[in-house]
């Protein structure tokens, strides 16, 4: 590729073709980290934003909710054309909240996501992960993505709310178009707002309908919590409540389809760690630590200062937002030895790959579970995988996707 | 030093527990319960690491 010099005047952090084309900005956000890591970034069809690199300001930032509420601007989002400033979101969920009203929908479900709790699905999510690479062994090429990395969260979050098994493909069509809206592949011939409204109404009326069939007949699943649930003593309006959906839907399937794809993508690019792994499967917490943090699947989140104040020494006025870019955060050199190196015995590892305070991801220990397992099996099954051809990346600044990865491989049958 | 846990915050992720067994304990309700309020000195290092990994950010050191 060719080598361009990287200036505060050229470069280029958000728009959605530059991670189509080459994935992370990995040599512009170390720029940045070194020469301005609070800078302000203009971009076409969006409103400029404070570019915030390192770990430590984000971190900050974090743990200050009612100075930097996310509810005015939930991330960086580029249209394709110019588009009316400050639009309302077309949902109300924990993204676009803020405390104490945040903290009331969170605690809804949040005991669902605990350690203790994630820790009683782990025989259900082993059984997926096993079916789902059964229907790949045998074969001598697969997409790992299509055949394997999305399947395995969609099935578990579709269990986890009660969706049954004949609507999971649909379910999934929705999650590609809500955050690949901006996608071709996803787009269906619209535009990218009409391809992401298809969807969220889809969601909306599949959730409605689920939503009535739970409250007459509830199950032990987080749809019939969400469709019973009360916040400050009075039931949840509809609106928050299929917003709820949409988001545990979409965030449920994502960022772990794309921790997987990018956690297998690096071991196949460092073999050694492959062959580390596989000698020692103990190392699989670390490993699966490492890569949450070299995927780093969600890109940025934004929040807007509701005061005057200061970040690094630069002045951020009230009203101003700020752009979390979290796969920076992770290769910080301040924090981090050897940053740019995938070790996947890494200790300690204080990534923030799954943000960090109010908005900590809340599915952060099933996500840890997924990977724990399926790396598990890959590792135990899998002779060996190598790219059959070149990935092809998601058009998105806002989730980091691989939407095909051509792999030949050899994978064994699962040990009785 | 006094400890203060924000149980608001805290969901039951365990980190403090894992950097300061002494101090912290996370039982069934999924809160972090404090063993002790005012930890000697000697484990100030350790507080201070359960601080940092806390991913809600609901620990806080008043000295």
């Amino acid at each position: 590729m060719e080598q361009r010099q990287i200036t505060l005047e050229n470069l280029n952090i958000i728009g959605p073709d530059y991670y189509a084309k080459n994935g992370y900005p990995h040599a512009e956000w170390t720029y940045l980290r070194a020469h301005d890591p609070v800078h302000w970034t203009e971009f076409p069809n969006t409103d400029p934003f404070w570019a915030i690199t390192k770990h430590a300001d984000i971190v900050q930032i974090a743990k200050q909710p009612k100075l930097f509420s996310i509810v005015k601007r939930l991330l960086v989002f580029v249209p394709d054309q110019p588009s009316e400033p400050d639009p309302v979101p077309p949902f109300r969920h924990l993204l676009n909240m803020d405390p104490p009203e945040h903290g009331e929908y969170r605690s809804i479900v949040s005991r669902r996501f605990t350690p203790r709790a994630v820790r009683e699905l782990e025989p259900e999510i082993d059984r997926i992960a096993r079916e789902v690479l059964d229907g790949v062994t045998g074969k001598t090429q697969c997409d790992f993505v299509t055949d394997v990395s999305s399947r395995v969260p969609l099935a578990v979050i579709a269990e986890l709310l009660g969706v049954p098994r004949k609507d999971w493909d649909q379910l999934f069509r929705w999650t590609n178009e809500t955050i690949g809206g901006a996608d071709p592949e996803f787009q269906d011939g619209t535009s990218q707002d009409e391809t992401f409204e298809r969807a969220r109404l889809g969601l909306f009326q599949y959730f409605t309908d689920l939503v009535n069939e739970k409250t007459k007949r509830p199950a032990n699943d987080i749809t019939s919590i969400v469709a019973a649930a009360s916040v400050n003593g009075t039931p949840m309006p509809q609106f928050e409540m299929l917003s709820y959906f949409l988001l545990l839907v979409v965030a449920g399937n994502e960022t772990t389809r794309n921790a997987t794809t990018g956690g297998l993508l690096a071991l196949i690019e460092n073999r050694e760690q492959w062959d580390r792994l596989k000698k020692n499967p103990a190392l699989i917490k670390p490993a699966v630590e490492e890569i949450v943090r070299w995927t780093t699947p969600v890109i940025q989140f934004a929040r807007t200062a509701t005061e005057d104040t200061e970040i690094r020494g630069r002045k951020i006025k009230a009203g101003e937002s700020v752009c979390l870019f979290y796969p920076s955060a992770n290769r910080d050199e301040e924090v981090f030895d050897n940053p740019c190196k995938f070790d996947i015995g890494r200790d300690p590892n204080p990534h923030i790959a799954f943000g960090i305070g109010e908005h900590f991801c809340l599915g952060a220990n099933l996500a840890r579970l997924e990977l724990e397992v399926i790396f598990r099996q890959l590792v135990e099954r899998m002779e060996y995988a190598e790219l059959a051809g070149p990935v092809e990346r998601l058009r998105s600044s806002f989730v980091g996707g691989i939407k095909h990865m051509p792999i030949k491989m050899k994978l064994n049958p699962a040990r009785q | 030093m006094k400890v203060v846990v924000d149980l608001k915050l805290c969901e039951g992720n365990q980190r403090c527990m894992e950097a300061a067994p002494e101090v912290f304990d996370v039982r069934e309700d999924d809160k972090a319960h404090l063993l002790m309020e005012r930890p000697p000195e000697s484990l100030r290092e350790k507080v201070k690491l359960a601080m940092r990994m806390c991913p809600r950010q609901a620990i806080t050191l008043e000295d």
